[in-house]
């Protein structure tokens, strides 16, 4: 099985260098097939793997190396497929082919089509190392790739300056969240002189309290950055700057959820604080509820994607802070797989439409792109969670998880916010696919992406109907590892109650996006409309001034004191008392060389004066040297000790 | 030959060089890197003799020279001092190698290889009046290089960083003399070997309960005069001012020697000196040198990110980097001291790489300004590509070089202070900002500058000194061992060492003993099996 | 009245004292040397008065020492100062500042 492993972990980074190669040439479509190939196999491995696991139970764990062994602490290259890790390595392998395939047909003008590839491929072999690794400094390497690879991606375009202000803000505010991660690796170090985590987990019981809250506390905020929880969430909407693929893969599907991964990876510690795992629960209750508001009436088509995901990401938080880390991996599975479809027909709108981004300036898509259409309807259906499809299953199971451990207001943001999500989706379905068809005031002329971009993206789309039916093979894999609690409301009555009333919730949020957005006289915004003057409006179009206050009080300070740091500080006072000191030397010299007249006579005085001085200390000297005691006596009588 | 090899690796350069002043200037070059390329073999060979297993000194040569003064020509080397010699080598190489065409390239080239001579000497020199020698020597070539080919304000630079670090010196002189002396006192013997000095137990005053600022306490005060020296060559904050104007200054191959060799003298002075001389004042000034360390690192990263000129971005980041490895050495426990010695090396060879890569613009355009370039990644992809990896390595990313440093030397501080260790970790941050935002400036965008839309991208010479640089920055992230091995056994005798002559509370608490800890781990992990 | 040592050593004082005025108030370059004579032969009759008061032979050496030098001295600078007299044609101590920092 070991070859398995190293098959499906090593072949994207083959394609990755396969791609670089090829970097700075014009495009090559083989540089672009190579690693679609190559995804395929570490697919195909990460399934054999998976029947392996099915199968037999059994845990495939390989220490490739040693990495850094100093003093006591030993780091390998150590490697494990578990019932956690392969189902991430299913969805990331899978998803990814899926992106790949449909990257070839989407990055088809792009000249940098090779590069493309490269990153890409880097950024899944890293994601892979994130999820397979069996330690908590392997994660950390894994986690700083896909960090690396999301700066290379979203600064794709590197000439455009938004992508690449928004590749930077990505990368910094993920360095952010990345010391508290760090922080808590040394904690779990210094505490159980292990990074391995069965090791560490095994050691934790027998520690203190305060130090597992810490702990939980260092690990959390690291998952915080990577999955753009608040207050660190602001990359994630400004990271829709890059491809349309990047976004589907990267800041969906995968990179966003390795903080959910993190906290389920580490459920033995965060079992023992639930104090933590409440306030992880209610950040990610609040989250869900933040990003679902501003997805209401935000006008970038991808930024409301981009929301929806944070949104979706608390509902896993919240999820795994209440303890049931299975219901959370099962939601980040199904989310990823009709996320991913979503950004994708996303994408292929964006190409009809000439990257055109606002969808009131589409409308009646739907005669000229009717696959994308039925993917994109899907996935927004998926999404709300209505029966029987994917995310029916898994986002039932969170609100059954936070009504049966009693904490009804996360319960109830939860439900509410399904309504907003169902709202918010086909607001912007109905606004790109029905109604009358706007963009031809803009003199666009749409059509449907090649066919085999669509073939590619089925896949997805069967998996977003059908992985709801996952649920109890699923259930019994992971459970092996994870606790095994299973949410069922106790009376039938309120069960049903419940269930329905969430389905009714969903579909007539759905019928009022409809009803308000598909119709025929919608007009492109244009700041005149009473809504649009209202505070609420305002607030939530401009994410609740989130990023310009983060402008003004963080990213300006930080840049003023930087200046004067430098001008200030470090050249006026520092850098000048040192040359101050050797300025006054310098003076000193000034003003002393009259003496050195030159005048033969003149510097005769001075030598005798000299002589004078010298003679006259010697003298007092071998006084005071042959009469300590009278000196003593002296200076006593004066005072001095 | 195994038995002269140090000194041979010392004085083949500088004999060479002379050599080199009866060698045809159109062939000055060829014979440059020729000299310079035996000598990195040289050093190869030494580490493929080298016994990674033992902990103590390998290979020691002893010639007196003023036996009654016990003054020797000692050389050892041991785990801590062979990479840096081993890097010095290598970059004199790739630097001689990579040398754009300049006035005066046979001056050049000579004393660069009595710069090395003199850098080589330091690290493998073992008693105290030879290492100053060396150390003070080292001064000279630099003040010429920068002197006589750098840029406009050349002579204003090279006499600060002369200075500056002279002075220091001077202050560690004293040290060194006084040292001598209490070590005749205690023994009767004179001796400047810093062997012998190991031996010798200072007294000292816990800081918490004895009255420290007592004449008496002399490894207070020599650890004062000696930390003088060496702080300044470091640089540390706030005797860091000499190190912008050296940078901004000196052409591109004095930039690169200065950033990866000449200021880790400093930190392996501390190492060298401090640490085993003086292990109860370490921990003494453990805290206030540790918070000096956070200092440099946060405010100059800050000051970085205000450049306006590349060459002082890294230059200032060469700083902030410089803090980590104090911080490192300051854990005064194996993981803090080997991370701070494996950073030294990564360190070097990323800022070394850095500089050359900020010498392939200037020699282009003339200028280091950020606001002259933007969008050079369309004409100069390569280049951009290789600036982006070593930045990232710079910044610290896990597999490559620097992050295995930076991770064991926060780790290793992490066991003497948490909050103290989160202050510092920001090195990562604010490490991103700054790079990350010029790299921007200078990559990003389109390309508006008329000036540089016909750049020729990477020429075969420079890629042939870039391209081992970043082979290795990410070779030894991946695999650090065969560094890491040798360095940690000699660190654990360094330690061991301090543990045992540490005669305060603190300091014996402070300083974990090796023999110890072996046994507390293989205890616990029995318990957990 | 004999003639003691203190006789020769008050001698000694006030011939170093005139020539050590001498030194410093004479602005012309031959009484310069002069009074540097006056200086070292008062040393010398100290020299001389202290060897022959202890009967030991090396001040009286010392004076013969004093002499050789003072004599090279002389023939030193006397040459220079022909030359410089040549060349400027006075011997004023003022105008010679070329050593003025």
């Amino acid at each position: 099985m070991e070859i398995f492993l190293y098959t499906a972990l090593f072949s994207p980074l083959l394609g990755s260098l396969f791609a670089t190669l090829f970097a700075a040439k014009p495009k090559l479509l083989i540089a672009g097939i190579v690693p679609t190939l190559l995804l395929g196999v570490s697919f195909i491995s990460s399934s054999v793997l998976l029947a392996h696991i099915l199968s037999t139970g059994q845990v495939v764990h390989v220490e490739m190396m040693t990495w850094m062994e100093a003093g006591d602490l030993y780091i390998p290259f150590g490697f494990v497929v578990d019932q956690i890790s392969v189902t991430m390595m299913m969805v990331v392998t899978l998803v990814s082919t899926v992106v790949h395939i449909y990257a070839i047909g989407y990055m088809d003008h792009d000249k940098s089509f090779n590069r493309f590839f490269a990153w890409l491929s880097a950024f899944v072999f890293s994601m892979l190392i994130l999820v397979m690794s069996d330690n908590f400094a392997g994660l950390f390497i894994g986690w700083e790739g896909v960090g690396l690879c999301s700066w290379g991606l979203i600064g794709f375009w590197y000439y455009k300056e938004s992508a690449t202000w928004a590749a930077n803000e990505a990368f910094i505010m993920n360095r952010i969240a990345d010391l508290g991660m760090l922080v808590g690796i040394f904690l779990i170090y210094s505490n159980t002189g292990t990074l391995q985590y069965t090791e560490a987990f095994a050691a934790l019981p027998s520690l203190d309290n305060e130090t597992l809250t810490w702990m939980g506390i260092f690990l959390f905020i690291g998952a915080m950055g990577k999955s753009a929880q608040f207050p660190l969430h602001t990359w994630l909407a400004d990271a829709m700057e890059g491809p349309t693929p990047v976004s589907a893969l990267i800041h969906a599907a995968t990179m966003v959820t390795a903080g959910v991964y993190l906290v389920i990876r580490a459920n033995p510690l965060y079992d023992l604080i639930p104090q933590v795992g409440l306030f992880i629960a209610s950040l990610g209750a609040f989250v869900a509820i933040f990003a679902a508001s501003m997805a209401l009436v935000n006008r970038d088509m991808k930024k409301i994607i981009a929301y929806s995901t944070l949104s979706q990401l608390g509902y896993m938080f919240a999820a795994a802070g209440l303890g049931a880390y299975w219901v959370a991996l099962f939601h980040l599975m199904a989310h990823a797989f009709f996320k991913a479809l979503l950004f994708l027909g996303a994408g292929n709108v964006m190409h009809a439409m000439d990257n055109e981004l606002d969808p009131f300036k589409m409308g009646g898509l739907k005669k000229t792109m009717r696959g994308t259409f039925i993917m994109m309807t899907v996935a927004s259906i998926a999404l709300a969670g209505i029966f029987p499809l994917a995310g029916f299953f898994s986002k039932d199971l969170i609100l059954e998880a936070a009504f049966v451990n009693h904490h009804y207001i996360i319960y109830s943001v939860l439900l509410f916010t399904a309504g907003l999500t169902a709202f918010y989706s086909f607001r912007l379905i109905a606004l790109i696919f029905h109604g009358e068809q706007r963009y031809k005031i803009f003199g666009i002329h749409p059509h449907e992406a090649y066919k085999f971009m669509l073939v590619g993206m089925s896949p997805l789309l069967l998996l977003a109907i059908i992985a709801g039916s996952f649920k109890m093979p699923y259930y019994e894999m992971v459970t092996a590892l994870l606790p095994a609690t299973e949410y069922h409301v106790h009376s039938v009555a309120v069960y049903w109650a419940m269930t329905i009333g969430t389905q009714l919730l969903a579909a007539s949020a759905i019928l009022f996006a409809y009803k308000k957005y598909a119709r025929n006289n919608i007009k492109v915004p244009d700041g005149s409309s009473a809504v649009e003057q209202t505070f609420v409006y305002k607030l939530l179009i401009n994410q609740y001034y989130i990023p310009l206050i983060y402008e003004e009080c963080l990213i300006k300070p930080y840049r003023t004191l930087s200046r004067v740091f430098w001008k200030e500080i470090d050249q006026k006072i520092i850098d000048a008392s040192v040359d101050g000191i050797a300025n006054r030397f310098y003076s000193t010299g000034e003003a002393t060389r009259d003496m050195q007249s030159g005048n033969l006579s003149t510097m005769l005085k001075w030598m005798v004066a000299g002589l004078v001085v010298l003679l006259s200390l010697a003298v007092v000297f071998a006084f005071a040297a042959s009469h300590p005691d009278d000196i003593k006596l002296l200076l006593s009588g004066l005072g001095v000790q | 030959m195994l038995d002269h090899i140090l000194s041979i690796l010392i004085f083949f350069p500088a004999l060479a060089g002379i050599f080199g002043l009866g060698v045809a200037k159109d062939s000055m070059r060829a014979y440059g890197t020729a000299v310079a390329f035996i000598e990195f073999a040289l050093s190869l060979f030494l580490w493929f003799s080298f016994d990674p297993t033992v902990s103590g000194m390998q290979f020691m040569e002893e010639l007196p020279l003023v036996p009654a003064f016990g003054i020797n020509y000692i050389l050892g080397v041991d785990g801590i001092s062979l990479f840096i010699v081993v890097l010095a080598a290598f970059f004199t190489f790739i630097g001689i190698a990579s040398l754009s065409d300049t006035k005066n390239i046979k001056n050049l080239i000579i004393t660069l290889l009595f710069l090395q001579m003199t850098m080589v000497g330091v690290f493998l020199a073992l008693d105290a009046i030879v290492f100053y020698l060396f150390w003070e020597l080292s001064l000279v070539p630099m003040l010429y290089i920068i002197g006589a080919w750098g840029g406009p304000k050349r002579i204003y630079a090279s006499v600060k960083f002369f200075l500056y670090t002279f002075t220091g010196s001077l202050v560690m002189l004293v040290g060194i003399l006084f040292m001598a002396y209490f070590y005749y006192q205690a023994t009767g013997v004179w001796s400047f070997a810093i062997l012998d000095w190991y031996r010798l137990i200072l007294p000292a005053e816990d800081l918490l309960t004895g009255d420290i600022w007592h004449m008496g306490n002399y490894q207070m005060w020599l650890f004062l005069a000696f930390f003088m020296g060496f702080a300044i060559k470091v640089p540390m904050f706030p005797f860091h001012t000499w190190l912008p104007y050296a940078h901004g200054q000196a052409p591109t191959i004095g930039s690169v020697i200065l950033a990866a060799i000449l200021l880790k003298m400093g930190t392996y002075a501390l190492i060298r000196f401090l640490l085993p001389l003086f292990p109860d004042a370490s921990v003494m000034f453990m805290f206030p040198i540790a918070i000096l360390a956070i200092i440099m690192i946060i405010y100059t990263a800050m000051v970085a990110y205000a450049q306006e000129d590349v060459k002082q971005v890294v230059a200032y980041s060469s700083v902030s980097h410089m803090g980590v490895i104090v911080l490192g050495t300051f854990a005064l426990n194996v993981e803090g001291i080997s991370g701070s010695i494996f950073l030294m090396i990564g360190h070097g060879v990323v800022s070394g790489a850095l500089f050359l890569l900020v010498g392939v613009i200037y020699d282009r355009r003339d200028t280091k300004m950020m606001k002259d370039f933007g969008g050079l990644a369309h004409v100069m992809p390569r280049y951009a590509t290789i600036f982006g990896i070593m930045m990232m390595a710079s910044v610290g990313l896990p597999l490559t070089i620097n992050f295995v440093g930076e991770f064991l030397s926060l780790l290793g501080f992490y066991q003497q202070s948490h909050i103290l260790t989160i202050f510092a970790g920001t090195a990562i941050i604010v490490g991103a900002i700054y790079m990350l935002s010029a790299y921007k400036k200078m990559f990003f965008g389109e390309l508006t500058n008329e000036k540089n839309k016909n750049l020729p991208d990477l020429n075969k010479r420079e890629l042939f000194a870039l391209v081992p640089l970043v082979v290795v920055a990410i070779w030894l992230g991946i695999y650090p061992k065969p560094l890491l091995t040798p360095i940690s056994n000699s660190v654990e005798s360094v330690v061991q060492l301090m543990h045992d002559k540490a005669t305060t509370d603190e300091a014996k608490r402070r300083i974990p003993s090796i023999a110890q800890e072996i046994i507390i781990t293989k205890t616990s992990t029995k318990e957990m099996h | 009245m004999d003639i003691g040592l203190n006789h020769y050593l008050v001698l000694s004082t006030i011939l170093f004292s005139i020539g050590l005025v001498g030194v410093m108030r004479r602005k012309n370059l031959l009484m310069l040397f002069l009074a540097t004579e006056i200086l070292l032969n008062s040393v010398n009759i100290a020299f001389v008065a202290i060897s022959h008061y202890y009967g030991d032979l090396t001040g009286q050496m010392f004076a013969f020492f004093v002499i050789a030098i003072a004599a090279s001295e002389v023939a030193v600078g006397l040459g220079l100062l022909i030359v410089w007299h040549k060349r400027h044609n006075n011997i004023d101590l003022d105008t010679m500042s070329s050593m003025r920092g």
